[in-house]
């Protein structure tokens, strides 16, 4: 689950993220978050580490580094 | 601007993914030639009896509503219904919403047609018709009756030709028909019918015993039908069997799929069980209570039969017993499913696959429906609910723009800090970060906002060609169904010259307003530092107008509006901040310039540093 789930961030990472024009309000960007929490938090701590920061990643939320806890 | 540049590629990649691999599915992996059909006899009913080998008739093509498409079957379907159906002996059906005829030979309800829907965009095209008598190409028919039980008797059971006695009718609210057969045997079978102001036919299925003994009988009821007429089955919308079994709607199996397996039911007490199509369904609903069985069956030649069979009864003598079975023979309109549904027909508003995603696709399927029913037009509808959607969206691009001007303040400090970190990327992006938050901006919008758009986008594309409310509504002009392609192909002037395009190339002019409006959007972002970026940027507007142009036209209205709305926001936005279109045209100037003669590269990099 993990491991699929990792996969899929790569899969954003060298597919669709290529082609967008950058948008990351935040370093690490939100994909290579969602790869690091994963690892470290496992498929559901990871998942949900990795969906807050999405729901950060607008115009009101916040910025700059922000590294998974 | 980026946010705007994010989120028309977010709808493009949304497009992309989503939609043309729809496309390249149907052109690579075409629908399998179905089985042929029946040999053609000169009674159609025996044609129906004609249970063996395939004939040799063309494989059918399954279009989007579904229907005949090969002219042969069309004329064939049409002088059938003409000597079929002028049996004098048929039972009229006139309801509010259903016109038809009941068979007394057999007991079948197998000719319906639906009232208040037609069968094209035509005016004076007739109404639609979805039940049609066995043996003719288009066939499907419920049919009730009972199996003798192996154990009660070798009794008389009525069959498919069996000539009932009928009484009452035309069949019509508050007016039920009653078919009526002795077997000779002491065994009365009646079936009663009686019908709603919808697509509801009640069927009231009694066996009286005055005979000597005990009988055993197990009642039926099934629905046939040929799967030449089914509309395209698609990833996203399911034609073909459909049941709800146990907690949940079964979408399947495809009729490919039955035809190889012969069999397949569902998991769970069934609820009704049917066949769709995009539009239109026919299911059986059992009584209340009783767990018959429930299963679906290939019978070869294209023809497919649910069965609704229940468990077998015993009938003592001078007893009766009656199974009541409701038969759903109509057109998938949301309300009215859900009227069913209210009234206990589990799952029943689910018929429609609005798929897992139907949280998304119901509010937009409603708000579409409220506008509609304020101006009356579907089209304006669709206008609307882009400048709404489009409106939501605004305070995220004013955002972005005020970011922009708060970030062409510190423009000198960003070149400082490129210029010195130039050779450590690395470095340089953690530096530019770092003055991002000690000034506090941040130009770039986040990926949330170009996320929310991809659902709207796709709930209204699968609402478009979804929901049969979008069916035959007009915009303007030669717009006549905006839930079906454009129909103003260019390639033969529309329609001047004879001949239809191949599917990919028939580019209608809504397809082109989308390409060339989206194009203008391009222009207005600024140059794209990347030039693989910018080369596809370029040729994005018109690689999307070749895949957006066979989907609904709504869908292409939709964006098209929402291109033009983009327009007149950057447009407004310019003129709340002179400086950013000063800037914006200074930008496209230098790079046009770079690309005349990139040498001055350096010289326009120490003018900018200057601005």
């Amino acid at each position: 689950m993990k491991q699929a789930l990792i996969l899929l961030a790569r899969l954003w990472q060298i597919g669709p993220s290529r082609v967008l024009p950058p948008s990351c309000r935040f370093a690490p960007s939100c994909s290579q978050y969602a790869i690091e929490a994963l690892g470290k938090y496992g498929a559901i701590k990871g998942s949900w580490l990795a969906t807050k920061r999405i729901m950060r990643c607008h115009p009101w939320g916040g910025h700059g580094y922000d590294p998974v806890p | 601007m980026d946010n705007q540049r994010n989120i028309i590629m977010a709808v493009v990649l949304c497009g992309l993914m989503l939609l043309g691999w729809e496309l390249a599915m149907s052109q690579f992996y075409p629908q399998p030639a179905t089985v042929g059909q029946a040999q053609r006899e000169d009674v159609p009913a025996d044609r129906a009896l004609l249970a063996d080998g395939d004939g040799g008739a063309a494989p059918a093509i399954h279009t989007r509503e579904g229907g005949l498409s090969d002219p042969a079957d069309i004329a064939r379907e049409r002088a059938d219904i003409g000597t079929l159906l002028a049996d004098g002996a048929r039972v009229p059906i006139d309801a509010p919403r259903i016109a038809g005829s009941i068979n007394p030979v057999g007991a079948r309800i197998d000719d319906i047609v639906l009232k208040t829907h037609r069968e094209t965009v035509d005016d004076d095209s007739g109404p639609i018709r979805i039940f049609s008598p066995a043996g003719t190409p288009a066939q499907q028919f419920a049919q009730f009756g009972w199996v003798a039980d192996a154990g009660g008797g070798n009794i008389r059971v009525p069959d498919a030709r069996t000539r009932w006695q009928a009484s009452g009718g035309p069949l019509a609210v508050d007016s039920p028909v009653t078919l009526r057969w002795n077997n000779g045997q002491g065994q009365l079978f009646t079936i009663t019918l009686s019908i709603d102001r919808y697509y509801m036919i009640t069927a009231q299925q009694t066996v009286a015993n005055t005979g000597g003994g005990a009988v055993a009988l197990q009642p039926f009821a099934t629905l046939n039908r040929t799967d030449r007429t089914a509309s395209v089955d698609t990833w996203t919308i399911h034609s073909g069997p459909i049941g709800a079994f146990g907690d949940g709607v079964q979408f399947g199996p495809d009729y490919d799929d039955l035809a190889e397996a012969r069999r397949a039911s569902g998991e769970g007490r069934a609820h009704w069980i049917g066949f769709t199509d995009i539009y239109w369904l026919g299911a059986l609903i059992p009584q209340d209570g009783a767990s018959p069985e429930a299963d679906f069956r290939s019978l070869g030649n294209n023809i497919f039969r649910a069965d609704v069979i229940y468990e077998p009864v015993v009938i003592q003598s001078g007893q009766q017993v009656t199974r009541t079975t409701r038969l759903f023979a109509g057109a998938k309109e949301s309300a009215v499913l859900d009227v069913y549904e209210d009234a206990g027909v589990e799952k029943f508003g689910l018929a429609i696959d609005w798929g897992w995603f139907r949280w998304f696709e119901k509010p937009i399927f409603w708000l579409l429906r409220l506008l509609y029913d304020l101006v009356g037009n579907f089209g304006v509808a669709i206008i609307l609910l882009t400048v709404i959607i489009r409106g939501l969206m605004f305070p995220i691009a004013q955002k972005g723009f005020a970011s922009m001007a708060a970030m062409k303040a510190i423009q000198p400090k960003m070149k400082a800090l490129q210029e010195r970190y130039k050779d450590d990327k690395q470095k340089q992006q953690q530096e530019i970060m770092a003055l991002y938050k000690s000034e506090g901006v941040n130009p770039l919008a986040g990926c949330l906002p170009m996320l929310l758009q991809i659902p709207v986008f796709f709930a209204l594309y699968k609402v478009l060609i979804l929901a049969i409310e979008m069916r035959h509504k007009p915009f303007v002009l030669w717009i006549q169904d905006l839930s079906a392609p454009d129909p103003a192909t260019i390639l033969n002037l529309f329609g001047l010259l004879p001949f239809t395009p191949p599917s990919f190339l028939a580019i209608g002019v809504l397809a082109v307003l989308l390409g060339f409006t989206m194009w203008l959007t391009f222009r207005l972002n600024p140059a794209m530092t990347d030039p693989v970026q910018q080369q596809l940027f370029n040729i994005m507007p018109w690689v999307l107008m070749f895949v957006m142009a066979p989907f609904a036209a709504g869908l292409l209205l939709y964006w098209t509006t929402s291109n033009i709305l983009t327009l007149a926001q950057q447009k407004y936005l310019y003129s709340k901040h002179p400086q950013l279109r000063a800037q914006a045209e200074k930008d496209r100037e230098d790079k046009l310039r770079e690309k005349e003669s990139p040498a001055t590269g350096a010289a326009r990099d120490k003018g900018k540093s200057k601005a």
